[in-house]
């Protein structure tokens, strides 16, 4: 066993640093630990990284990939997060690019992946319907063949930063007649510029608006937006699932918020001295410490095991419990800042420090972690199912 | 990086597994616990063949000079089947407190039969009523003619029934921490012997003016050695509960599977399927974490600059709440047949126990932690990576 980086690890990790500390702005990193990114803050980044090849390294190489080892491509994982650098939007270089680079056509690969690296193209999900959830081969949004186009007529939701979006996948039902609701489903590319789209706004509970809800009446995609084969859509949708391993756990974001609130600490009085003196405090933090070490090895762990890149049902708990961790930690932050954080929304500046003053919103919008992707209960199901065969 | 076994430790976990399994039918625990012995001899000779009673003791003394990783292997496959055999404080944990603390004399004369599985030693430190980390109560009091005697109550001593020697801390007339070397029959020893939760036995051990012999220098003292000796054996008893929780994991999901009610088996029960997916989750995280202690130990010996005692009490505190979780939920699952005798399962939770209140135990393991440096300061697992980055 070895718990070490080799040098070559090490000078990869330091070349990753320096663009990440010293080419992307400190303003974007400090929103970014805050939960205050703009789109500009994202787009920006997306684009330095880009310029620095380090927006889509797992893609397949010839469209910008790295062929990163699977050491490698866990230190960008941790080091994005440890560094609080805006993710790469996930639904261009998780999502969509792997797909079109795996089942686009080579006019879609060339129309899409550039564009898609660069944020120059903003895309949306459309997977999630009102009566689809957890249960996703159940939607009702249909697009019907009507010469060269596809007629969508449905409903999206939850739709994350959709007000942005430029275009969206969206699975839409081709087959109603097909004996499986996970057959005659179609994976089709939609421009937001074409006519019959709405979009409504959802507020969350913390007030941030962040999701949304699309509703498509007739509107015409051209049939060379259908990705891979009519009615082949849940493989596609399904090559997704587990697909992004590497950072899944959001174990460096847990590191760097431990370490913020450990600083933070320091200096929030209690009654007999400071947070980082209570005996209750430190044995919550000691928890949180532990848990994210034996995140961090199982990481390490799965890293170690897996050149395939093949989804692991090991994702399914990095996925829970790295959850769970972070919005344990968010609970933590709550506590530390307690009435410091409820007061939001004021005109001018208050004199709560800015960490503390949006730390109960934090806690409420990270309740959202262990819901979407795949509910903690959907990973539970998927974890007695592959692996204990229950 | 990486946190594998390598090919031979792989065939060390192999090897063991299948040896001690083979003596370890369904009962064996309990038949092994219940016999004079209080483990399986045939195992136990099959171990010491193989060369694992010395796993940890040098060459030069008849040992294979082991690492950390190799006692992992060793003991998760102890754990997978329940096995009693006292490798850990019977044979592991003298040698390295014989290693670090005694004459290069004693080395020699007592570390050659502890490697050849013929005589385990016993370990008497926890005394009762009194935490861990005290200074002994038992007096070492130095005669005239330079003897030493021990007067004072040792308990539990685990398989102190079986020992040919004891390895007794004791506080010398200037409150010095020692280790002493104590025949098994020598003068002014009263045993009552018992059993530990587990079922392995235990004793208590009254010593009234006992010949014994100081560990390495008279009047030195060795508690930073002795801290270590139990750091080292705090990481290793949890490759032993790993083996124990998967194997209690995989009772619990065949039972799931086979027991029927209602005219169903229980694996139609969501409520119960998704506690099985989360016992698995646990399992995995702790394996993760007593792997992990395991490379810090053996990169501690490779001349790392790591704290062992606070590596040992970070990694124990998790694995054991891990142990307590899976034994509780491991017995509730089951239902009332868990809670019986003649169940592998009740055997296993058990086990696990006792682990968590081995070596002075999981709650004292956390004040320790909580208190200390380590609590606020960000984790990596990785030793050159640990500088935290923040905004």
């Amino acid at each position: 066993m070895d718990l070490e980086l080799s040098r070559e690890d090490i000078e990869f990790r330091d070349g990753l640093r320096e663009v990440f500390l010293r080419e992307i702005p400190e303003e974007i990193r400090r929103r970014n630990s805050l939960s205050r990114v703009t789109r500009d803050d994202i787009v920006t980044t997306q684009r330095i990284l880009n310029s620095h090849g380090l927006a889509v390294p797992h893609w397949p190489v010839e469209w910008g990939g790295k062929d990163w080892t699977p050491t490698q491509s866990h230190i960008y994982a941790s080091e994005l997060q440890r560094s609080s650098v805006p993710q790469p939007l996930a639904f261009n270089v998780s999502m969509v690019g792997p797909i079109i680079a795996e089942f686009g056509t080579e006019e879609q690969k060339r129309t899409f992946l550039p564009a898609t690296a660069n944020l120059d193209i903003w895309w949306s999900q459309g997977f999630s319907e009102p009566e689809a959830g957890s249960d996703l081969a159940s939607l009702r949004t249909t697009a019907r063949r009507e010469g060269d186009s596809y007629v969508l007529s449905g409903q999206k939701t939850w739709t994350t930063l959709g007000q942005y979006g430029d275009w969206m996948f969206v699975l839409a039902r081709t087959d109603p007649d097909a004996p499986r609701k996970q057959q005659g489903l179609s994976f089709l590319l939609l421009d937001m510029t074409t006519p019959g789209i709405e979009r409504r706004p959802i507020t969350l509970v913390d007030g941030s608006a962040e999701v949304n809800e699309f509703f498509f009446d007739n509107v015409r995609v051209p049939v060379e937006n259908l990705v891979g084969e009519q009615n082949k859509g849940w493989s596609y949708a399904k090559f997704l699932l587990g697909n992004e391993r590497n950072g899944i756990a959001q174990v460096g974001t847990s590191q760097r918020v431990f370490a913020d609130l450990a600083e933070a600490s320091r200096g929030i009085p209690t009654e007999t001295g400071t947070l980082a003196d209570d005996p209750q405090f430190r044995a919550s933090m000691h928890r949180s410490r532990t848990t994210l070490l034996a995140l961090e090895a199982t990481q390490l762990r799965v890293t170690g095991a897996s050149a395939s890149g093949k989804a692991s049902p090991v994702s399914s708990l990095l996925k829970m419990e790295g959850t769970k961790a972070l919005q344990e930690l968010s609970k933590l932050r709550k506590e530390a800042a307690s009435q410091d954080g409820m007061l939001l929304d004021t005109e001018t500046e208050v004199a709560s420090d800015e960490a503390s003053a949006v730390a109960a919103a934090q806690y409420l919008n990270q309740r959202k972690l262990s819901i979407f992707g795949g509910s903690n209960e959907i990973q539970r199901g998927v974890i007695a199912k592959t692996i204990l065969g229950l | 990086m990486n946190l594998e076994f390598n090919e031979d430790q792989a065939m060390l976990f192999e090897t063991v597994d299948s040896a001690v399994g083979r003596g370890y039918a369904a009962g064996g625990r309990a038949e092994a616990t219940g016999s004079e012995l209080g483990w399986n001899d045939g195992v136990w000779r099959t171990l010491a063949e193989m060369g694992i009673a010395g796993l940890t003791v040098a060459g030069e003394h008849g040992g294979a000079d082991a690492g950390p990783v190799e006692v992992y292997a060793t003991l998760e496959a102890l754990g997978k089947h329940a096995a009693a055999e006292p490798l850990l404080d019977g044979v592991f944990l003298p040698s390295w407190l014989i290693a670090t603390v005694g004459t290069e004399q004693q080395a020699k004369q007592l570390l050659p039969a502890l490697a050849e599985g013929t005589q385990p030693a016993a370990v008497a430190h926890a005394e009762p009523g009194r935490p861990w980390n005290a200074t002994p109560s038992v007096t070492a009091t130095r005669g005239g003619d330079g003897s030493v005697t021990l007067t004072g109550v040792k308990a539990p001593v685990r398989h102190a029934d079986q020992a040919s020697i004891l390895l007794v801390t004791a506080a010398d007339g200037e409150g010095v921490t020692g280790v002493y070397v104590v025949e098994a029959g020598a003068h002014g020893i009263t045993r009552a012997d018992g059993r530990s939760a587990d079922w392995s036995h235990a004793s208590q051990v009254t010593f009234t003016d006992t010949p014994a012999t100081p560990l390495g220098t008279a009047g030195a003292d060795v508690t930073a050695a002795l801290r270590t000796a139990f750091a080292r054996a705090r990481v290793a008893v949890l490759a032993e509960a790993v083996g124990l929780m998967e194997a209690a994991l995989a009772h619990t999901v065949e039972y799931l599977k086979n027991r029927k009610q209602f005219g169903v088996p229980l694996s139609t029960f969501q409520a119960l399927v998704h506690r099985a997916s989360d016992l698995y989750a646990h399992v995995e995280l702790a394996r993760s974490m007593a792997l992990w202690a395991t490379a810090t130990v053996e990169a501690a010996d490779g001349g790392a600059d790591v704290d062992l005692a606070a590596i040992a009490d970070d990694a124990f505190v998790f694995v054991g709440d891990t142990a307590t979780t899976v034994a509780e939920e491991a017995v509730q699952l089951h239902g009332g047949i868990g809670m019986t005798y003649e169940a592998e399962v009740a055997h296993q939770a058990a086990r696990l126990t006792a682990i968590t209140e081995s070596f002075g135990g999981v709650a004292a393991a956390r004040r320790r932690a909580a208190a200390s440096e380590s609590a606020l300061q960000a984790p990596s697992a990785l030793l050159n990576n640990a500088d935290a980055v923040t905004a």
